[in-house]
């Protein structure tokens, strides 16, 4: 069992899952080889990664939905197999995917599950006002979840999540196939839940934009193994993507940019010359000079930071 | 153990039955149409072959047994079935409830359905076939009924615990379980006439033996000593066991990710 700390959510050692299936049982396919993570209280924290990473089968566990096959998971201060029961009055999970049962009404889904954490009478009643107003649920409260859309579905999928006030709350893809407003507006109440009731929120998403303006920390995830982990800007900085320059010129192509020192990568799109450099305040003046040394006129020159999805790539490749 | 959260929670199952129930035209069917139509259909028949009140009585018991038994099983399974149906299965399982809150909370509106259901029968059977259920008095139709409820329970955790063990390659057994449970336990006959072996399996079906307890009270001889206390043993001992089989079915469900699958 991993020692508790009371500043970490979650403190997770080694995890491992494998999956079987086929007669007897034999095919075996990894989702998880050996994951540490540790996730600080009060923290959005994001795990990133391609379609089969073994995101879901991460959280599954962390939710108690999944046991993993080895390594140590406390959450909360709580053993995640031992002592599931008591962790799961402290946490809850909202899937970007929500199912529920397709004759009941909004208010009737949020108030079932209300009672299966133990509420009942006045408290359940304003519980369920309340999540109902928060999520915007409001006109929909006596529609049956079968005439729902995509995105009320996911809004009842969030305050299903938020009926027992948990402590953590994860949320799988929770923007996935959401029209833009819906997502930004489902960001925003991401963003509100940990400012205004201090929870603990780990999200999986697709979405690195999304990843980028939420978390705190972010763990990329690929073949059952954490790649990299750290905030934002510091995996930016630690896989060495360092910024780029971005050039307008004439005439147009200088492949020959590669070649300078402190240039990582050469890069062509739209009509500009992408340079990845190490560092852009060192690197900038040389470029220029060089340009102007083999008479290619400058017409723009912009520099900025690599984005999450770059990142994402560089991981994923 | 916080017996009120205890309570909510069995609650919370019972609420989310009546209003799936009430909103589904096939429960229409299951709760009136097919029972009606079995007691009709065996009333009719008992009177075509110029059986006596007494056989009557037998034959009509057995098929309200068999109305009985198969709506309240049904209610049971759909503890899992209707989160099967719908892919939401994970959502009840990470709450912290167990198995017993699912199944009992089942377990009440199935017997709330199967009274009505008897009631409705053995009003049509006194109507039309002069059958009365209550002439041995409350307290044996009291035992009959419980015989009834308790054998639901079983088969339906049973069914429960499959599913979750097979996942929805299992459905089937909730609708053929039962009735092979009815007809081992001799439903329109008494289960002296089955083969010897047949009869034997018989033996360990709790059913057997309240059906021979109220039939007793009809004229027809009891083929067993105690019928009810050995009917009630064995429905302990079988609840005992599907219960412990339902909490494993669903242990090995959250080790093989069953448990997941069934919600995608």
């Amino acid at each position: 069992m991993v020692p508790f700390n009371p500043v970490l959510a979650i403190d997770a050692r080694d995890v491992a899952k494998t999956f079987r299936s086929g007669p007897l049982r034999r095919r075996t396919t990894p989702a998880l080889r050996g994951v540490s993570l540790q996730v600080p209280r009060g923290a959005i924290y994001g795990v990133l990664g391609p379609n089969g990473a073994g995101k879901t089968t991460l959280l599954s566990i962390f939710a108690t939905l999944l046991t993993p096959d080895a390594g140590a998971v406390t959450i909360l201060g709580h053993d995640v197999v031992r002592e599931a029961t008591a962790l799961r009055r402290r946490l809850n999970m909202a899937s970007g995917r929500p199912s529920f049962l397709w004759s009941l009404r909004v208010a009737e889904i949020v108030a079932f599950y209300g009672r299966l954490y133990g509420l009942s009478g006045a408290a359940l009643r304003g519980r369920v006002d309340e999540l109902i107003d928060v999520c915007e649920l409001g006109p929909h409260r006596r529609a049956q979840y079968n005439e729902l859309s995509t995105g009320l579905k996911q809004r009842v999928a969030l305050a299903k999540a938020l009926v027992n006030e948990p402590e953590l709350l994860f949320l799988d893809e929770p923007t996935l196939g959401l029209d833009p407003d819906v997502s930004v507006r489902i960001r925003a109440h991401i963003g509100s839940l940990r400012r205004e009731r201090g929870m603990t929120i780990v999200l999986t998403t697709h979405y690195m934009r999304e990843a980028e303006e939420l978390c705190d920390e972010i763990a990329f995830i690929k073949g059952g193994l954490i790649l990299a982990s750290g905030t934002p800007d510091a995996l930016k900085r630690k896989i060495l993507l360092g910024q780029v320059v971005a050039l307008k010129l004439q005439p147009a192509r200088a492949p020959w940019l590669g070649d300078l020192s402190g240039v990582l990568r050469y890069h062509e799109e739209d009509g500009w010359v992408e340079c990845t450099v190490d560092d852009a305040d060192e690197r900038v003046p040389e470029i220029l000079d060089a340009l102007r040394a083999r008479r290619v006129t400058v017409r723009s020159v912009q520099v900025r930071e690599p984005d999450l999805e770059e990142v994402f790539v560089e991981l994923a490749r | 153990m916080n017996w009120r959260a205890e309570a909510v929670a069995v609650w919370a199952f019972v609420v989310r039955n009546l209003l799936m129930g009430s909103r589904n035209v096939f429960f229409f069917f299951e709760l009136i149409f097919w029972p009606m139509v079995g007691v009709v259909s065996i009333g009719l028949m008992s009177r075509f072959f110029g059986l006596t009140p007494e056989q009557t009585a037998f034959v009509l018991i057995g098929t309200m047994a068999l109305s009985v038994v198969q709506v309240c099983e049904l209610e049971v399974a759909y503890a899992v079935l209707f989160d099967v149906w719908s892919k939401s299965m994970k959502h009840q399982f990470l709450a912290p409830i167990g198995v017993r809150h699912l199944t009992l909370g089942s377990w009440v509106v199935g017997m709330l359905r199967g009274g009505v259901i008897f009631a409705m029968l053995a009003a049509l059977g006194w109507w039309a076939f002069g059958f009365r259920v209550l002439a041995p008095g409350a307290g044996p139709l009291a035992v009959f009924l419980l015989g009834c409820f308790l054998t639901a329970w079983i088969v339906g955790v049973a069914v429960c615990a499959l599913i979750t063990l097979f996942g929805n390659r299992a459905e089937a057994f909730a609708w053929a379980s039962v009735n092979f449970v009815l007809v081992l336990a001799g439903i329109y006959y008494p289960v002296s006439v089955l083969p010897p072996a047949v009869a034997a399996a018989a033996a360990w079906i709790p059913l057997t033996y309240f059906l021979d307890a109220y039939r007793a009270h009809f004229g027809f001889a009891s083929e067993f000593t105690a019928p009810v206390l050995t009917g009630l043993g064995l429905a302990a001992l079988y609840a005992a066991a599907a219960h412990a089989a339902f909490v494993l079915a669903v242990r090995r469900a959250r080790r093989t990710g069953l448990l997941l699958k069934m919600s995608e």
